[in-house]
Parts: structure tokens; C-alpha cells; sequence
């Protein structure tokens, strides 16, 4: 009566879990554009004109890039009145200001959840493995993974790539468990999740934050509540300090929380709905992030934006990434490695670097050209 | 000729598939209710979705229901001359049978296709997946407030449409058989209190009129959570979720309650 496959809720049940659907990837119709626009941090600039339409801090977002001195803003400064000017400026640095005081405040929190967790030193936990992926295979009525295997390790972005149906979604859906594997074992900080029960299953993925192709925010909610959801149902935070959190996360990804907090997912842009899913993913402040074609249907300065996004949480906040995209582009510019998805095995896993000056055939036409 | 076989089998094997999966669902969703965290607020939001929105459906359904039983059944008694037993008859049918499957039926209609078209949505743009990932079981969840809303609100709403029928067969025998209402509402209680009663003070025609709603409560809910949760293939999947839940709950609805009308005579009647 209904596809086995997609049978998710069924997961409980380990059966179910293994016929659950690996749909995402297999039947995406690589819809995604090929972006054309210069990736890059020099092209942040015309990004951050290009959200200000949608609604964004302006002075906040130019505040957090990485290349404030880049802003393109300066020439319709100089165009402006002197004491015009002057307040603006002044603006501007309040708005400074209060970027550097919610960076600071997210990564005490980090640094309080890892004291929490006994600390340690930082160099160590750069070359520890986060996410372990051993001869893992998978197949539902054809193979779908053979024997892929890759290690991130902390503070890694990871980005996988590939044609539409190589599996790459699935990747992730392993890595979150809600599918699991035939072969193989995935581990998550040293832990093998592969058979873990359903609610252990549960614990273990509020280490993990996933931003979906769609964004999937929940369309009954309101962004505030979309953000605060995880929030409410796994921590004991009163209601000031869940509204406090959801306002630093929203100035993180660029949002103004007062424009956009009250608002429904149906009245955002595209752009803004991937953003307040990045905010909702990170509101526990996971250890790992993961995303699913964050930049797919997205117009190229937005996707400047996300990608700029996903950059700045691995460079500020150190949080390790899997980011699972079609667009080679912006998986040079944010990515620690690559990993290329080809007939069902990784062909390539290293830096982008060492992507691009490969010599196979495949990997040649795959960056078309990109080196 | 082994290929036809073969492929009975995999049909066979697929439905009995999706019967336990229906079943697993039913007995998950209901163990849940037991089960922390608890979320009052979505069940007392699916109570007004389920019970308070359906109200005027349900009030015209008996209402209108209640007064065309009693103009076709006059008809009938007059050539008896037992007009008189009218009252009788509408509650009779009202309580036991028309009630519970009418309100059932209209709630499997409104409700049912609400929910599954709500949850295919919720499946076809991942956020189902969404509520995984962030820690959330989507049956603990989303199903669980939904089944226990519906086991409350449909006896409910069977009440007041076996009332609101009543009255509807009141107003007919009163203006054109000219029964008198007080004498009216005594044969509804006469034929209440006839059947005897259960645990001293409860009618058996009362237990009979509320059970089949708590199970068709259970039978429209679980339904259309199941199509929901596994809607496939985009917008038009949603549609065909719909409308299988609508069929497949009304069917099982008039199926269900003969059995269990067979079930409490053989317990009631012993």
C-alpha cells in the first residue's frame, strides 16, 4: 500500500529503520543550479546588499563577516551628509559591538558545555575523530553504499559531493541514524550508533543540529518557536533565557529577531528559511552540524550568504560540519575535505586542493574545468 | 504459473506488512499516552480541532438525521396505529446505531483527511524528519495527542448528536403525529431503561452508544496518522493520503460496528 522505503516513523523498529527511505538523494532530480557567482570571501560584499533585502541586519551581518573591510556600503556612505554620516558610523560600531558580544557569549556557552564535559586540550581535540564512517554499505532494492568509509575530525567541514542519486543524502541519514547501515559502523564521538535503540538513537542526535534541503521548519510554528523547539523539549531553561538564545542565534545567522521572530516559515524567502534553519540546528549548540544541500534553489548571493554562514560556524564556533552539496563552488571555498560519491564508493577524499589538481579522469569532469 | 503465485504472495505479504505496521503505530501511539513528556497543549489543540470544529457538522448531521427517521418511521406506524411508540424508535436507533456511526462518519470526513493531509505535508517537506532529528519521537509527538484527542472528543460528539436527534424526531411526532413532548421523552427513557443497566446505574444502551464511538475514535485517528506519516510522491501523494483515509476509516467504521454490536449483544443479552 505504501513504499517500505519511506516508512520512517517506523524506525523503531530496526527493520523498519533498514527499509526506511533513502528517497532524499536517490530520487532528487539534481535540480540544483550551477552557480555562477565568484565564491569567495572577496564576494561577501555584494552578499550582504543582496540580504539586506530580505529584511537582515545589515550592520550586523557586515559586523560578523569575516571581511568587514570589504563592504560595499562605504560608497553610499560617502555619499551621505556629515553628520549623517557620523551617526552612522556610530550605528555601525554599536552594531559592532553587539556582534562581538553575541560571538563571545555563544562561544562561552561552548566553552562552558566543554568544561562541562571535562575541557581538554584544543590541539588534541583537533585531530580527534567526531564522525566515524568504517565499510559502512547500504542497499534497499539495489545497492545504494559500498564500503564507504571516511573519518571527520574536529572542527572539520566535510563536503560531499557527487551526482544526483550517489547517495549522498543517505550518508547523512546514516550518520543521524535514522537509517542504518547493512555493513559497516558509524561512529559518533567513539560511539558506534549503529545499534543503538530508538530512544538512545534520540539522545545521541541532540549532539547533532541538520539543516534540510527544504529548511523543514515546522509551518505551524512561528520562527521563535521553530528555534526555541529543541530548546524547550531537551533543556531546563526558562522562558527569558530560551528567548535570549533564539535572539543571539538569529543575529548569528544575520536575522533581526525583531523583524523576523513573530513571523511564519510561509512569509520568509528562501534565503531566510535556510538561515532560520541553520539557527534552529544550532540551538543546542551541537558538536556537529550536518546539511543537506544547503545552497540548492538559492540565488547565487544568497548562496554566497549560507556558505559564508556554514564558514563562519566552523572558523568561530568550531563545530564540526558534513555538508552534503551539488555545488562544487562553494564546497572549495567552506570545505576541510571532499569527499566525491561515484557509483556507490568514495572516489575522492582529501583537500580541495588536492581535488583539483587530481589527475583521474572522473574528477576532471566532475569540477568541469573549476581548477 | 509460478510467476502469479509469486506475485499473490508479494501482494499478500505486503498487506499483512502494512497491517503489523498499522498495528505497531496503534499500540505505540497508545502506549505513549502513558508515557512522559506529555504534551498537553497539542492534545487540548487537537481536542478543539477534533471535538469543538466538528460540532456543527455533527449537530446538523443528527439533528436533520433524527427528523427524517421519525418522518419515515411514522409513515409506518400509523397503519399500526403506534405512533404513539415514536420516541422509542428514534432513540433506539439514535443511541445505538445512527449516533455513534453517523458522528463517526462525518468526523472520519472532516478530521480524518485534516489530519492526513496535516502529517503528509509535515512528511513530504521532511519536517517528520525534522522532529527525529531534533530528539522528538514524531509518533510521541504528533500522533499520540491526536489519538487520545479523538478517544475523548468522539463520544462526545456521538452525545450530542444522539441528543440533537432526539429532539429533531421531538419536533416531527410533535407537529405531525401530535405526540405530546412530555410523553415523548418518556418513551425515550422507557426504551432507554429497557435493555436494564449495567454496574446498577449505567444503561446497557448507554454503554453500547459509547463504545462504538471510543473505538471509532481510535479506528479514524490511527488511520489517518498512519496514511499521513507515510505519504510518497509530493503534493499529489498528499491528495491520495486524503482520500484513502476517508475511505479506508468509513469502511472500516461500518465494518467494526457490527461486530462490536455483536459483541455487546453476546455479552449483554447473556
Amino acid at each position: 500500500m505504501t513504499d517500505p522505503k519511506d516508512r520512517k516513523w517506523m524506525e523503531g523498529g530496526e527493520s523498519g529503520a533498514r527499509s526506511s527511505g533513502a528517497e532524499g538523494d536517490v530520487k532528487s532530480s539534481g535540480a540544483d543550479s550551477k552557480h555562477s557567482a565568484p565564491m569567495g570571501p572577496g564576494n561577501d560584499g555584494s552578499d550582504e546588499k543582496g540580504t539586506d533585502a530580505e529584511g537582515v541586519d545589515s550592520g550586523g551581518s557586515g559586523a560578523i563577516a569575516p571581511d568587514a573591510s570589504a563592504e560595499p556600503s562605504s560608497g553610499a556612505r560617502a555619499g551621505a551628509t556629515r553628520p549623517a554620516g557620523q551617526k552612522r558610523r556610530g550605528e555601525d560600531k554599536a552594531k559592532d559591538q553587539k556582534a562581538k558580544d553575541i560571538r563571545s557569549a555563544i562561544r562561552n556557552e561552548l566553552a562552558a558545555d566543554d568544561d562541562e564535559d571535562g575541557g581538554g586540550d584544543s590541539e588534541a581535540q583537533h585531530t580527534k575523530t567526531v564522525i566515524e564512517l568504517k565499510d559502512v554499505s547500504l542497499a534497499f532494492d539495489e545497492p545504494i553504499l559500498e564500503n564507504i568509509s571516511f573519518p571527520v575530525l574536529h572542527g572539520e567541514t566535510v563536503v560531499v559531493v557527487g551526482e544526483s542519486g550517489t547517495g549522498k543524502s543517505t550518508i547523512l541519514k546514516l550518520i543521524l541514524r535514522l537509517l542504518v547501515p547493512d555493513d559497516g559502523q558509524v561512529s559518533i564521538s567513539g560511539q558506534d550508533i549503529t545499534h543503538l535503540s530508538f530512544e538512545e538513537a534520540l539522545d545521541v542526535r541532540q549532539k547533532m543540529g541538520m539543516v534540510f534541503q527544504g529548511a523543514a521548519l515546522f509551518d505551524s510554528m512561528t520562527v521563535m518557536e521553530n528555534i526555541a523547539y529543541p530548546l524547550r523539549e531537551h533543556t531546563k531553561l526558562t522562558e527569558e533565557e530560551i528567548e535570549e538564545r533564539v535572539r543571539e542565534k538569529l543575529q548569528f545567522v544575520d536575522l533581526d529577531p525583531d523583524k523576523v521572530m513573530e513571523q511564519l516559515p510561509s512569509e520568509l524567502s528562501g534565503g531566510m528559511k535556510k538561515r532560520v534553519g541553520i539557527a534552529r540546528g544550532m540551538a543546542n549548540n551541537p558538536e556537529i552540524m550536518l546539511y543537506d544541500e544547503p545552497t540548492s534553489g538559492l540565488d547565487p548571493l544568497t548562496t554566497a550568504t549560507i556558505t559564508r554562514l556554514i564558514k563562519k560556524l566552523q572558523q568561530e564556533l568550531d563545530v564540526t560540519s558534513i555538508v552534503v552539496s551539488h555545488d562544487i563552488r562553494s564546497a572549495k571555498w567552506m570545505a576541510s575535505k571532499i569527499a566525491l560519491l561515484h557509483d556507490k564508493k568514495i572516489r575522492f577524499f582529501g583537500s580541495p586542493e588536492d581535488m583539483i589538481a587530481s589527475e583521474d579522469d572522473y574528477i576532471k569532469d566532475f569540477l568541469g574545468g573549476l581548477g | 504459473m509460478s510467476n502469479f503465485f509469486g506475485r499473490i504472495n508479494e501482494g499478500a505479504k505486503k498487506k499483512v506488512q502494512t497491517l503489523q505496521e498499522y498495528f505497531i503505530l496503534a499500540w505505540k501511539a497508545l502506549r505513549f499516552i502513558f508515557a512522559r513528556p506529555f504534551y498537553g497543549r497539542d492534545v487540548i489543540q487537537q481536542m478543539d480541532e477534533i471535538g469543538v470544529k466538528s460540532l456543527g457538522i455533527v449537530l446538523l448531521t443528527g439533528f436533520f438525521t433524527g427528523m427524517v427517521l421519525a418522518l419515515q418511521t411514522l409513515v409506518q406506524l400509523k397503519t399500526f396505529g403506534a405512533t404513539m411508540f415514536i420516541g422509542r424508535l428514534v432513540s433506539a436507533a439514535m443511541i445505538r446505531e445512527l449516533g455513534p456511526v453517523l458522528a463517526g462518519l462525518m468526523v472520519a470526513g472532516r478530521v480524518g483527511s485534516g489530519i492526513a493531509a496535516q502529517l503528509g505535508s509535515m512528511r513530504v517537506t521532511e519536517q517528520i524528519d525534522a522532529l527525529n532529528t531534533l530528539g522528538t519521537d514524531p509518533i510521541k509527538k504528533l500522533v499520540t495527542p491526536r489519538v487520545l484527542a479523538a478517544l475523548i472528543m468522539l463520544p462526545v460528539l456521538t452525545v450530542i448528536n444522539d441528543f440533537v436527534g432526539i429532539i429533531g424526531g421531538n419536533i416531527i411526532a410533535t407537529t405531525m403525529a401530535g405526540v405530546p413532548t412530555g410523553f415523548y421523552w418518556r418513551t425515550v427513557w422507557d426504551q432507554i431503561a429497557v435493555d436494564g443497566f449495567a454496574f446498577r446505574y449505567i444503561p446497557i444502551d448507554f454503554i453500547q452508544g459509547l463504545t462504538k464511538p471510543f473505538v471509532f475514535g481510535g479506528i479514524i485517528s490511527i488511520t489517518a496518522c498512519y496514511f499521513g506519516l507515510n505519504t510518497t510522491g509530493g503534493t499529489e501523494g498528499v491528495g491520495q493520503a486524503t482520500t484513502r483515509t476517508v475511505v479506508a476509516a468509513s469502511i472500516s467504521i461500518l465494518i467494526v460496528d457490527y461486530f462490536i454490536t455483536q459483541l455487546l449483544m453476546a455479552i449483554f443479552t447473556s
